[in-house]
């Protein structure tokens, strides 16, 4: 199981790679809106968490996901359900 | 004659970025075809004109045309209040479209299934793209739509544009075309066609020419409604004078034996331009270097112009062929050639052929004091054929 740091970490690292402005000092707290992440940008990186952490992120599962700390929620809880 | 005016010019060749470093290099004779037979725009960066994210999620065709819609919007001054956003169109073309997206997602996903394809392919390869980037940069709320007539693709978008503001559905409009296919995919194609040149040179209207080599990047123009120019003050580079567009209804690669649409398309330009043959100072050929497209455009030229021809030149002897952008880059060489009144050389040009005679540009620039009109031909895959007529401002 990977700790929210590390989640984060993975995070700011995948929204990086896509080219996202400030990726790298993306918080918990800061919103996509704040990085001006929009639907195309969410779908690369479920794709890449997914991959990185071994789980299935439903579509169903993103909805009211707004903030960095939302996607670290849902990848913590999605991991203790496979566990 | 006439209302519809240039009031900028964007370039991205493989002989430079920017309208005025291109004219030089082909006044100059310096070519940009390397050793493949390939004419790429080598050193260009498409940060210049687009953030990273921006420019990883759109297609290199898209690059070129934004860099070449930015520097021409420059030129014209297109800031935010100088015209009326939804009077501000874009008509912005290519012959084939994201390529490069194409080719890296097919094969992603042959390899690795669905869910390795980019949900950035779409938006990236889809041919309306660049219109869209640019459309979106420059505020433009007005008509907006790409257009897609292979070889002939910048000058159609160029002529239709034309025709918008003289419908009075747009005071400005933002028109050219951009091509990226310098892919492994499609060289193959073309070159298993026959089309590209095995010498890998490009010679147009030589007796040695077997072919064309592929080029690639972006030409746009600034189009205005003359009394909107002049309104808010903006400097008038050249007229779009006339314009035509015919179809050869002939075969989907090969010219019509007798130049039939070449010499409507011409005919029709002057017509729409009100000119005379005797009129025409300079013509831009499409001139590929292919045995087949020089010949009959030769014939086509003497047919409508007359045997003793105006100085006629192609500069793909110096960028080869880019397709959907290539009548649009020849339109801003057009432009340039108006301004400064010199027209360059066709590079690669040493032993005319018989059968292509005119009045060949060869060896240097020709210094054409009196120039006041010149036809830039296009003629595309599917006989889709253009011509544009551009005068002296």
């Amino acid at each position: 199981m990977a700790t929210r740091e590390e989640i984060l970490e993975a995070i700011r690292t995948e929204l990086a790679a896509i080219k996202v402005p400030d990726a790298e000092t993306a918080e918990p707290e800061t919103t996509w809106e704040e990085l001006d992440v929009d639907s195309l940008d969410l779908v690369e990186l479920v794709k890449a968490l997914e991959d990185r952490f071994g789980v299935e992120i439903a579509d169903a599962d993103l909805k009211g996901i707004a903030s960095v700390g939302d996607a670290i929620e849902l990848v913590e809880r999605l991991q203790g359900a496979a566990a | 004659m006439s209302d519809v005016v240039v009031t900028g010019r964007g370039c991205v060749a493989p002989v430079g970025v920017g309208a005025d470093t291109v004219f030089d290099a082909l006044l100059a004779g310096r070519g940009a075809i390397n050793e493949e037979g390939l004419a790429p725009c080598a050193d260009f960066d498409p940060e210049q004109a687009l953030t990273p994210k921006e420019a990883r999620r759109t297609d290199r065709f898209t690059h070129f045309a934004v860099t070449a819609a930015l520097e021409a919007a420059a030129e014209a001054g297109l800031d935010e209040n100088a015209v009326e956003p939804s009077r501000l169109g874009v008509v912005v073309g290519t012959g084939i479209g994201g390529l490069t997206t194409m080719q890296e997602q097919v094969l992603t996903w042959a390899k690795e299934g669905d869910r390795a394809v980019s949900p950035l392919f779409v938006p990236m390869m889809m041919p309306n793209a660049a219109a869209a980037h640019i459309a979106m940069k420059l505020g433009a709320h007005g008509p907006g739509f790409s257009l897609a007539t292979a070889c002939a693709t910048g000058a159609h978008a160029i002529g239709e544009a034309k025709r918008m503001i003289e419908r009075g559905e747009a005071d400005v409009v933002v028109a050219g075309g951009t091509e990226a296919a310098l892919i492994g995919v499609c060289v193959a194609a073309f070159n298993r066609m026959g089309a590209l040149s095995r010498e890998k040179i490009s010679r147009p209207f030589d007796a040695r020419r077997d072919g064309f080599c592929m080029g690639e990047g972006a030409g746009i123009l600034v189009l205005e409604r003359e009394e909107h120019a002049k309104a808010r003050g903006a400097r008038i580079l050249a007229r779009v004078a006339g314009y035509a567009a015919t179809n050869d209804a002939y075969h989907i690669t090969q010219p019509d034996e007798n130049g039939r649409g070449a010499t409507d398309a011409m005919t029709g330009a002057l017509r729409d331009a009100d000119a005379s043959p005797q009129d025409v100072g300079y013509v831009n050929a499409h001139g590929t270097s292919t045995p087949y497209n020089d010949r009959i455009e030769a014939l086509a030229v003497r047919k409508v112009l007359g045997e003793d021809t105006p100085p006629i030149s192609s500069i793909k002897g110096h960028i080869g062929h880019s397709l959907g952008a290539a009548g649009a880059i020849e339109a801003v060489v057009c432009v340039d050639a108006l301004q400064r009144k010199a027209a360059p050389p066709t590079l690669g040009l040493e032993e005319i052929d018989p059968d292509c005679a005119a009045d060949h540009i060869v060896g240097g620039p020709r210094e054409l004091p009196d120039l006041e009109l010149v036809l830039s031909n296009s003629f595309g895959f599917g006989g889709q054929n253009a011509t544009l007529a551009l005068a002296a401002a």
